[in-house]
Order: C-alpha cells, then structure tokens, then sequence
C-alpha cells in the first residue's frame, strides 16, 4: 500500500511539475493558432526574441544577474570560509547560520516595497544627505534606476550563495589543511591549492542557486525598477497576459538552457552527486 | 600531541588547530564584516517596514510622528481580509499536504536506489526560477490541457514551491533516525503500525511539524506564480501587491498589513527552527 502510494506520488509529481517545465521547451518551436498552439514546427519565436527589443531585455537580465551573482560569490566565499573554519562557538554558527535560512521564509515583496521609503526623492537618504548638506537637490537615480535594483537584490540573493559554499567548505577535512601547512605551505597556498579546488563543487552549486533565480526575478523589478528596468521574469509574464505563447516559452526554454549548461558545468568538474546531501544531513 | 611548526610555538598550543596569524585574523575580520554587512541589510529593511508601518507618513522617508493610526485604518478598511482568510486556508492545504507527502517520501527515500535523481527530481523547484514553472504550469494547464484556473491550479504551483523545503526539513529527521530501533521494536512484537506511532513518528515530529510550517508560509508569502495561475482567485500576497503597485494610497496601509504579516512569520519560523534543531541539542 505504502509503496503503491509512493510511485503514484513520484508519478504525480513528474506529471504536474517536471513535464510542464520540460515542455516549454516543446511550446517555443510550435506556432500559434487561434489562441492555441498548432501542430507546425517553427522558429518564429526565437527570431522574435532577436528581432525586437526582448534581446536588450535578456541581455540587461544576463548584466543585473552576473553583477549581483558575482557580488554574491566576492562576498559569500570569505564569508563561508569564515563560517566554516574559524568560527569555534557552535551557538554563534548555528544563530548565523538560522538568521541567513529565516529570509526564505519571509515574503519578498514586503521586504523590498520599504526600501522606496529609504531610496525615494524624500526618502531617508535623500533627506539625511541634504540635512548633512552634501546635496542641494535630491538625487533620482536611487529609486527606479538598475541601482536600486541592484541594491535590492543584493541582501535576497546572498544565502543561496553563501549556503552551498559553507557546506562543501565545512565538509574539508581540518586535517587537509593542518597538513598542507605543517608541510610549510603560505595561507594564500593553503587557499589556491587545497580549500578552493575542494570547494568548487559547492562554489558552482552556489552560483546555480543564485544566478538561475535572479534570471527570473519579477518582484524587486518590478517594485524597484519601476517599469524603467525590465527584466526577463517580467517579460515572460506580460507576454503570457497578453496571449504571446510561443515568445513565452522561447524566453523560458532560454533560461532553462542556461540552468542546463550550469548543471553541466556542475558534473563537469565532479560536484553533481546530490545524494551527498544525505551524507551532510547526518552530520 | 604534534606541536606547530608554524607561527609562534609555545607549550600550551592547542593540538589540532595551528595558531592563526595576525593577518590571517585579520582576514578573518574583513570576511565576518562582509557577510554580516548582507545579514543587516537582509534585517534592517524588516526592522524599518515595522517603524514606517508606526510613523504618519509611511512613505516619507523619516520615522515619526508615531501613530497606529494604519493598524487602525485596517480595522475600517476589510478589503484584505477575504485575501487574508483564502491565503490561511490555501497554506494550511499546502501545509498539510507537504507534511503528509513529504513525511511519504523522506522515510523511503535514503533507503531507495535511485534516490540521487529523484531528489534531484524533488529539489527542482529551489532552483528553477518561479516564473518559469509558473510559465510551464499555465501553458500545460490552461493552454495545452484547456483547463479552467482557480484555487486548484494555485495550490499546485504553490505545493510544488514548498515541497522541496519540507522535504529537506523532514530528511533531516528521517536520516538521523536510526532503523535499528524498529529493528528492536519488531523483535519484542511490536506490529508495523505500532512501531511507527509509539517509535519512529514521536522522533521525526520536529521535521514533521517543520514541514508543514514551511509548507504554510512558503504558499502564504508566494508571489511570482500565483499571479499566473490564479484564475480568479486572490491571495493576500496578490493584494498587497495590487495596492503596491498601483501607486494608490494605500501603500502606507500595506505596510502595516506587511508588518502584521511579517511578526506572525517570524514566530512560525523561530517554533520551527527551535522544533528541527534546538530541541535536538537537548537530546
């Protein structure tokens, strides 16, 4: 009975969640008819990505999501390391750890809409920078400009970074580095040639979970950007509303390609191996 | 005991760790300010939508003069309570499911051959951003099956969202759980079912309840895909962002709701954590 309920469980699954996202690749070489798709192959879509001004929008997307990912990795990376290997109080790791898993939780758009209180022409900096009399006039470029969605995606973005890199950090054994430096090695050595290459897998699994999301982001846009800086996620849901199915879908299956040569990467250099998560889990 | 070979030896040097070097903590320091740096701007924004949410002119940018004149202002203005009871009533559905589900699959799963790729299969949703399986579940649903959208196409999008987080929570549990005890429970008579109630369920509870917590807030706070299959369904979430969005003046209102929203969150979070890890550490 158990047993039975599971594989109709596993199937259910494949059904309503791995199909329907497997098949946006499907919908974005078929044609439109009468408001649904036709049975004829075409590439209309993807032409219809280059053609106009979507391209800009991928390619602003790819720029905002690589800057932030990078900022992300610069920070985590450290950070994790840190975390992993010089921190000796249990409490302090776990509570650091607690706070950095609470965010998901938590609902994104209430936690990005109060940064236009902070960012708006009277909002805190403003009034704080022209009371210091830094500025005489208000300055526009912090609300609805590429900086403040950066700025909002910054703070969203920084767990699923920092997580999978402390994890493969805190697996090294302790012993690996002992060695390597009672052998003589300098620190930056110790880093270059022992911890870095081992925690490469969890480094890109870092750079998956954070870079994939934000290809999709549509709430900071949104909220932040103010309709002056559109991005992918966006795209796709207005050309949903508004009936465009195949340019949807061709949108999609591009940021799926990208998600696929990620995880490729990921196999590549020996990190793909998730039932590894249940050896961690253990710990 | 190996003395270090580096850095200043002296008797009492602690036998595993090699003693850090000033530049080394130093180091140290500039990582742990990095990445705590994101934790307050993860923190802040919360504790600023609280004090806005207080102050006259939420949107102002300064705090005070401080009034519950919005908490008020929800009393009178009910528009958000029918959002308020459907959102309730589709986590609680989400929470239940995932906990009944999730406990289905994380009790066989580590004990399955092909469990790297069905977990792989599982945690999908963590990493494939929310437009898309939004995208793919309208397109499948809506244009490909020709299905009318509502609460049952919300539950779906939002049960796949959580599930790879209660999954997690619960496999936390499961993995520890050591089998050998429904071994021992079996060798003094104890049928299938009594093993699983008086042994194995009292010690998973935590990831149990965890899952279901997660479930419930991840499908009350969920945004991105219930704006694509909501057919004419309305979720707390989706007014808030109708009211943020449109410029009204109701946003200093939401930011009382998003306030209210947010305490009642945090406390679910903190029952959750102190249930998967802080009673563990009693044990």
């Amino acid at each position: 009975m158990l047993r039975t309920t599971l594989f109709l469980f596993i199937a259910l699954w494949a059904v309503f969640v791995v199909v329907p996202v497997a098949l946006l690749v499907l919908w974005s070489f078929l044609e439109m008819k009468d408001y649904s798709f036709s049975t004829s192959l075409s590439l209309d879509a993807y032409a219809a990505v280059f053609d106009s001004g979507r391209y800009e929008v991928t390619l602003r997307t790819l720029r905002i999501a690589g800057t932030v990912t990078a900022i992300e990795l610069g920070l985590a990376l450290p950070f994790a390391l840190w975390l992993a290997k010089g921190v000796r109080s249990p409490l302090l790791k776990a509570m650091v750890l607690a706070l950095l898993t609470v965010p998901f939780f938590i609902s994104l758009a209430s936690r990005t809409i109060v940064w236009r209180s902070v960012l708006s022409r009277s909002g805190l900096v403003n009034t704080a920078l022209m009371h210091l009399g830094i500025i005489d006039q208000p300055l526009d470029w912090l609300l609805f400009s590429e900086f403040s969605v950066h700025l909002g995606l910054l703070a969203p973005s920084f767990p699923t970074m920092v997580l999978p890199v402390f994890l493969s950090i805190s697996l090294i054994d302790d012993e690996l580095i002992e060695a390597a430096r009672d052998l003589g090695a300098s620190p930056v050595k110790v880093l270059g040639d022992v911890i870095l290459p081992l925690a490469l897998p969890g480094i890109v699994a870092g750079i998956i979970f954070t870079f994939v999301p934000l290809l999709g982001e549509t709430v900071v846009p949104q909220l932040l950007g103010g309709g002056r800086v559109a991005m992918l996620g966006a795209s796709i849901t207005s050309l949903l509303q508004v009936l465009n199915y195949p340019v949807a879908a061709a949108l999609a299956a591009l940021v799926l390609g990208i998600l696929a040569a990620l995880f490729l990467a990921l196999r590549l250099i020996g990190g793909g191996s998730i039932a590894a998560v249940f050896e961690g889990m253990k710990r | 005991m190996k003395a270090p070979l580096s850095g200043t030896a002296t008797p009492e040097a602690r036998p595993v760790r090699v003693r850090a070097g000033r530049l080394e903590r130093h180091l140290g320091l500039v990582a742990a300010l990095g990445g705590f740096g994101m934790i307050v701007l993860t923190y802040a924004p919360m504790l600023w939508l609280g004090v806005m949410s207080v102050s006259a002119d939420p949107l102002g940018g300064l705090p005070g003069p401080f009034t519950l004149e919005w908490y008020d202002r929800l009393f009178t203005d009910r528009r958000w309570v029918g959002p308020l009871v459907s959102s309730l009533g589709c986590g609680v559905v989400v929470g239940l499911a995932c906990a009944a589900s999730g406990l289905l699959v994380a009790r066989a799963l580590p004990h399955l051959r092909a469990r790297g790729p069905l977990l792989l299969a599982f945690l999908a949703p963590l990493f494939i951003p929310g437009v898309l399986l939004g995208a793919g579940l309208f397109l499948y649903l809506r244009v490909f099956l020709g299905l009318r959208l509502g609460w049952w196409s919300v539950f779906l999008a939002h049960f796949a969202w959580a599930y790879p987080f209660a999954l997690l929570a619960l496999l936390v549990t499961t993995t520890r759980f050591d089998t050998r005890l429904n071994d021992a429970a079996a060798d003094l008579g104890a049928g299938p079912w009594r093993r699983f109630a008086d042994i194995e369920f009292p010690l998973i509870m935590p990831g149990v309840v965890s899952a279901a917590l997660f479930g419930f807030l991840l499908s009350f706070n969920e945004l991105a895909r219930t704006i694509l299959l909501r057919g004419t369904a309305t979720t707390l979430p989706l007014f808030e962002w109708a009211q943020a969005t449109s410029h009204s003046s109701n946003v200093p209102l939401i930011f009382a709701l998003a306030t209210l929203v947010l305490l009642v969150s945090l406390l679910l979070i903190g029952v959750s954590f102190w249930l998967l890890f802080g009673r563990a550490e009693e044990r």
